[in-house]
């Protein structure tokens, strides 16, 4: 009934050398010595609170028993907290690690360093109740918007402004300055060890590093631009800067500015790296990702970061004179940003820069090979561009796609796969361009004024030669089969849900167009059923 | 016979006039008088007892959880003190084994509310144990006091009529007093409030809390020696060249490691300031008292020095918070006990358990050095710095040895020029900071003394103990001049009233109590925390208290009235210290989960008067927490110029 059981009043007694104890004494002792642990370790509990102490040390308990006159136990006073071994077959059964000191041992060993004495060093908590961002505070998750408005306030007091830019200089303690050469040596010198990476995560997570910031935008954009022609160096640059980005406790906004120049730079330049066999595509895909990354996370505090970036982005793009690589950089770097971004910017402008790039791509136009392959990657790039745009326009209509009839779209799928196997459909769909977008409108005016025979009708006939209007029939015929379920919910709905439905047929259909059989392969995997 | 005629005629009577409370009450009342007949019996009957308490407890139980919803938290409430008296009842009829059980079986029910009431009276294992714990003890002594609206109260008796459990009924009549309310039953937020041990202690405590006390400040103090030029000469004041402030002001900003350019800063606020508070202080009218004590004399250039750090200091509200200076202890293998700051901020004291106390002098230079180096970019720092490479090898603080036990509390006098520690060994010590030696040893107390602290005028000052007392020392006696004794536990803090009439004491019993300087008498007991209180602050007008205590609960007290004005809630650990801000705006606490958080006393004051109990505004009040890196804050000190000193010692979390 007790937790301490008379087996243990009975051990303790023959320990102390009382041999024949009556099970009743035991009994009876039993409760109350588990009463009299309990009072000793409330006024442990009461010495520690004293003590200031949240955890229970054995320094609290012997002066527990000192309060009750007792002699309190020995060998246990130690600093660290007590290290409890299970013993070996007992469930429940624990003991101090004692070992055997040997003295010959104690004496040969070197003394041991003396520990370092108290002392007391001052910061700020606070300055007028807001906390400063010194290695010393706790970080704290959002130091923006109050210090600003401090600063701005101080400002307003005249002769103290000039006082307010010096703190920057003096900042930097000989740790951080040890840090900082460290891990600029590392960037330039040894971008592949196993030390960058560690180097990596510590700027992504460490707090007390955000009065270097400055000094790290200034050596990624100091860097880049010396060191266009090497590639391992870019990409470790890069990869500081998306570390900077990550670290949840340092302030970087005030110096994307300078950050953001040489993220593009390794976007769009038009060389990066000086052998040919350099895979620079990879560090455009991934400063790509990185710029959109900065879009997304500060856009809503600086409203004109993402047009400039877009804007930046699309001149590169739309410029014939520049290098391809520069093209693909900008594909990348607007694809990033979101298939929005694309429909909006890159789709329009699709079908003139696919005419353009249809000569690069061919064997008998392009006798360069590196060009044309460049133009291959452009070409990827694209595709892969439009067809995440077409994907998310799809995801918004999951129905659009459902089979009203199987028969036609097998039939008219495999026709579509046999016209398309040859590898140069484009050069017949930009010609056939005008009419298919005459087609179209029909298409769409037929279903909504009468109705859905005619149009159905109407297209796998006149298309069924170029083996291209299947898709654009998809579209059409989707939209009947939603129409019709739809009807009676109210014409506004169903107009609105056609004009919606139809955007993405089209953009189906003329990427298809543009692109053949590549771009089905961003369909979702139901829809990609009935095409394959 | 006769007697039974009268009655059921009172019965009928009642019945027709359709008093059925009345009766209800009426039949109640006879049961009880023959249930206290019958208790000779009960004793016999306590052969098949612990089934009945565990059966009876259990269906009263069931039937309040599935009570009406409305009136379900109030026949919540009738739980605890059952259960409690149930366990009780069980151990003394000697039924220990089924007492357990039953004890653990509805344990979970009252955790939440009462979990340290719980952990003690879980010790208990025999009836000895009842008499030896204070808290069974009391609940053995005292009733407890339930609010409840009148239905509940008749859902109650009819339950109990019903099942005629009489088990039940007794334990319920025996040790519950009802306090019916007409109307509504009361919302179910603050259980706490409505359900309250009365009985001698509390009737002790109403009487006691009626006395009078005068909370007004002392007459002629240095506070009015400033306003008065203030008011007499406002635009002179206000007129004098900024210029000649500023230049005086680099030799005190020094010392105090002020940043120059704040205090500029403060200056100007403090003009505004001023106009603010001779307002606010017309608002208080509580009249300035006598002291009771022969005060000491303050020297001419002290009092010249504090009218000049009155009239320096920072004005302090909820939009302009303190500036925050941290002193942080490394290396103390966390024997570090106490700390405390002087009022300059310019020394600090740590209490170790090693029996040593260490005072850390030059503050203001290491102040200093942390400042050019991290914060401000001074000409000097290059000459500072100078300073103390040359004085490295000389250690930064000063050894006082002299204790033979933990010192658990430090104090400096109000100029700083001494230091008390009191220690485990049942001593108190005064210290020297001029002469850096041990000039009195404080003998009285009989147990390790918790917590000293000098009178806000110096030369006195109030001791606390594991004794259960609280002593009154002046400095030139080694005798104590006044013994409080009352408190039911471990008196484990102490703090003066800014009037140096009265102290506080905050106890182990959960209680804190106003002791009379002058009659030795407790004039206030405040009742409300759940679990030890750890800290006390005084407010500088003398109306307001806050406390402290060990699971992170502040309570600030209106000192006339002996109540509650509200709970600040937030920490989540014991709230080591706290500390009112010189005019009283601002309440900062100290804790043990390693944060400094501002609380705003004029909101949560003036949301009071308003009689508003709303739970929103309680929120409101928390200004702003300031996270310290691993460092629990020890103590807090405002400055007279309103700059908060915080110290802890730094502990890495293993």
């Amino acid at each position: 009934m007790s937790i301490v059981p008379k087996e243990t009043i009975e051990v303790i007694a023959q320990s102390i050398g009382i041999a024949n104890l009556s099970p009743d004494v035991a009994l009876a002792l039993a409760p109350d010595v588990e009463y009299r642990l309990r009072e000793i370790m409330q006024e442990a509990i009461k010495c520690m609170r004293h003590s200031k102490r949240t955890i229970l040390t054995a320094d609290d308990v012997d002066s527990a028993l000192s309060l009750r006159n007792i002699e309190p136990i020995y060998g246990f006073a130690s600093g660290d907290p007590l290290r409890f071994k299970r013993a070996v077959g007992h469930k429940d059964l624990f003991y101090i690690d004692d070992r055997d000191v040997d003295f010959r041992e104690v004496i040969d060993a070197p003394l041991p360093k003396a520990p370092l004495d108290t002392a007391v060093v001052a910061h700020w908590l606070a300055i007028e109740g807001v906390q400063p961002a010194i290695p010393e505070n706790s970080p704290v998750e959002a130091i923006v918007a109050p210090s600003e408005n401090k600063k701005s306030d101080n400002s307003k007091e005249d002769g103290l402004h000039v006082d307010l830019k010096l703190p920057v200089k003096h900042v930097l303690s000989r740790e951080l300055q040890l840090y900082f050469d460290k891990i600029t040596e590392l960037t330039v010198t040894r971008p592949e060890s196993i030390l960058f990476k560690e180097a990596l995560l510590s700027l992504a997570a460490d707090s007390g590093i955000h009065p270097l910031v400055p000094y790290f935008s200034y050596f990624i954009a100091d860097e880049v631009a010396r060191s266009l022609n090497d590639l391992p160096i870019l990409f470790a640059l890069m990869r500081v800067v998306r570390s900077l980005l990550q670290n949840p406790h340092i302030h970087i906004e005030p110096y994307l500015h300078q950050l953001m120049p040489s993220i593009i730079t390794c976007v769009v330049a038009k060389r990066l790296g000086s052998r040919i066999a350099d895979s620079h595509w990879e560090l455009r895909d991934f400063s790509a990702n990185l710029a959109a990354s900065v879009c997304r996370r500060y856009g809503h505090v600086y409203h004109n970061l993402q047009s400039r970036l877009t804007k930046t982005l699309i001149n590169a793009f739309l410029d014939p004179s520049k290098a391809l690589t520069q093209h693909y950089g900008a594909i990348q770097g607007l694809a990033a940003l979101g298939p929005g971004v694309v429909r909006l910017l890159v789709l329009p402008n699709l079908e003139p820069y696919l005419q353009l790039l249809e000569p690069e791509m061919q064997l008998e136009k392009q006798k360069n090979e590196m060009k044309r392959k460049e133009a291959w990657r452009v070409y990827g790039a694209l595709l892969c561009a439009a067809g995440k745009c077409l994907y998310d326009r799809l995801k918004l209509f999951p129905g659009l796609l459902s089979p009203p009839k199987h028969k036609v779209w097998r039939s008219n799928g495999r026709v579509a796969t046999s016209t398309l196997n040859k590898r140069k459909p484009s050069t017949i769909h930009s010609m056939q361009q005008p009419p298919f977008k005459k087609m179209a409108v029909d298409g769409a005016i037929g279903t909504m004024t009468t109705g859905s025979q005619g149009a159905e009708d109407r297209f796998p006939t006149q298309s069924s030669g170029a083996g291209m209007g299947q898709s654009s029939a998809a579209g059409q015929v989707s939209v009947e089969a939603i129409g019709g379920r739809r009807a009676p919910t109210g014409s506004a709905v169903l107009a609105q849900a056609w004009k919606e439905d139809l955007d993405a047929g089209h953009l189906l259909a003329s990427l298809y167009q543009l692109f053949g059989e590549g771009v089905l392969s961003f369909i979702q995997p139901v829809e990609m059923s009935f095409f394959v | 016979m006769e007697e039974e005629e009268i009655q059921k005629a009172v019965v009928a009577y009642l019945r027709k006039k359709g008093f059925t409370n009345t009766e209800l009450a009426l039949q109640e009342e006879q049961n009880r008088v023959s249930f206290s007949s019958n208790s000779d019996h009960s004793v016999s009957r306590l052969e098949n007892g612990p089934v009945r308490y565990s059966d009876g407890y259990s269906k009263l139980r069931l039937w309040a959880y599935s009570s009406l919803d409305l009136y379900k938290h109030e026949l919540l409430r009738v739980l605890f003190p059952v259960y409690i008296h149930c366990f009780m009842d069980l151990v003394a009829g000697g039924h220990v084994h089924e007492a357990r059980i039953f004890f653990h079986t509805f344990r979970e029910d009252h955790e939440s509310m009462h979990l340290r009431d719980l952990q003690k009276l879980e010790g208990i294992l025999s009836p000895l144990h009842l008499e030896e714990i204070e808290l069974s003890r009391s609940f053995r002594q005292n009733k407890f006091k339930i609010k409840m609206c009148e239905y509940s109260y008749d859902l109650l008796l009819q339950y109990l009529q019903k099942t005629q459990s009489f088990t039940m009924r007794g334990v319920i009549n025996e040790h519950i007093d009802f306090e019916v309310s007409p109307g509504q039953p009361t919302l179910s937020s603050g259980d706490a409030d409505f359900v309250t041990i009365e009985g001698r202690k509390n009737d002790l405590a109403r009487q006691i809390n009626q006395k009078e006390i005068h909370w007004g400040l002392l007459e002629d103090s240095l506070e009015q020696h400033l306003e008065r030029p203030v008011s007499d000469s406002e635009k002179a004041e206000i007129l004098i060249p900024v210029n000649s402030l500023i230049q005086k002001r680099p030799l005190d900003g020094g010392k105090q490691g002020i940043p120059v350019k704040m205090v500029k800063k403060d200056k100007l606020v403090s003009m505004v300031g001023k106009n603010v508070r001779s307002e606010t202080s017309a608002v208080s009218v509580a009249p300035r008292v006598k002291p009771e004590l022969t005060l000491p004399a303050t020297l001419v250039e002290v009092e010249q020095a504090i009218l000049e750090d009155l009239r320096s200091r920072v004005q302090l509200n909820n939009l302009a918070l303190p500036s925050i200076s941290f002193y942080t202890f490394i290396n103390t293998c966390n024997r570090l006990n106490c700390s405390s700051i002087s009022q300059d901020g310019s020394l600090v004291a740590g209490g170790f358990s090693d029996s040593s106390l260490k005072v850390v002098w030059d503050i203001s230079t290491i102040g200093q050095l942390v400042k050019t180096s991290s914060l401000q970019g001074e000409k000097e720092s290059a000459k500072n710095e100078n300073f103390p490479a040359t004085e490295e090898r000389r250690k930064p603080y000063t050894l006082f040895h002299g204790h033979s036990g933990p010192v658990y509390s430090t104090t400096f006098s109000p100029f700083g020029e001494f230091l008390l520690s009191s220690s485990s060994d049942s001593t108190i010590r005064l210290w020297s900071t001029k002469l850096n030696t041990n000039l009195v040893c404080y003998k009285g107390h009989n147990y390790p003394v918790w917590d000293v602290q000098f009178s806000p005028v110096g030369h006195y000052f109030a001791s606390s103990s594991h004794d259960r007392t609280a002593r009154i020392w002046s400095m030139e006696r080694i005798q104590p001049l006044r013994i409080m004794a009352g408190h039911l536990s471990d008196v484990d803090c102490v703090q003066w009233h800014a009037n140096c009439n009265y102290i506080a004491t905050g106890s182990s019993d959960k209680t804190v109590r106003l002791w009379d300087v002058q009659s030795g008498e407790c004039v206030r007991i405040f009742i409300g925390h759940r679990s030890m209180i750890l800290s006390l602050a005084m407010s500088p007008d003398g109306r307001y208290m806050a406390s402290g205590d060990e699971d992170g609960t502040i309570m600030m007290w209106d000192l006339s009235s002996g109540r509650c004005v509200s709970p600040l809630v937030g920490h989540s650990s014991c709230v080591w210290t706290l500390a009112f801000s010189c005019e009283g705006t601002l309440l900062a606490s100290g804790s043990a989960d390693c944060t400094v958080k501002l609380w705003d006393v004029t909101a949560s004051t003036r949301a009071s008067r308003m009689e508003s109990k709303s739970s929103s505004s309680n929120r409101l009040r928390l200004l702003k927490a300031l996270p310290t890196k691993s460092t629990p804050v020890y103590t807090l000190q405002f400055s007279r110029r309103n700059l908060l000193f915080a110290a802890g010692a730094l502990s890495k979390c293993s």
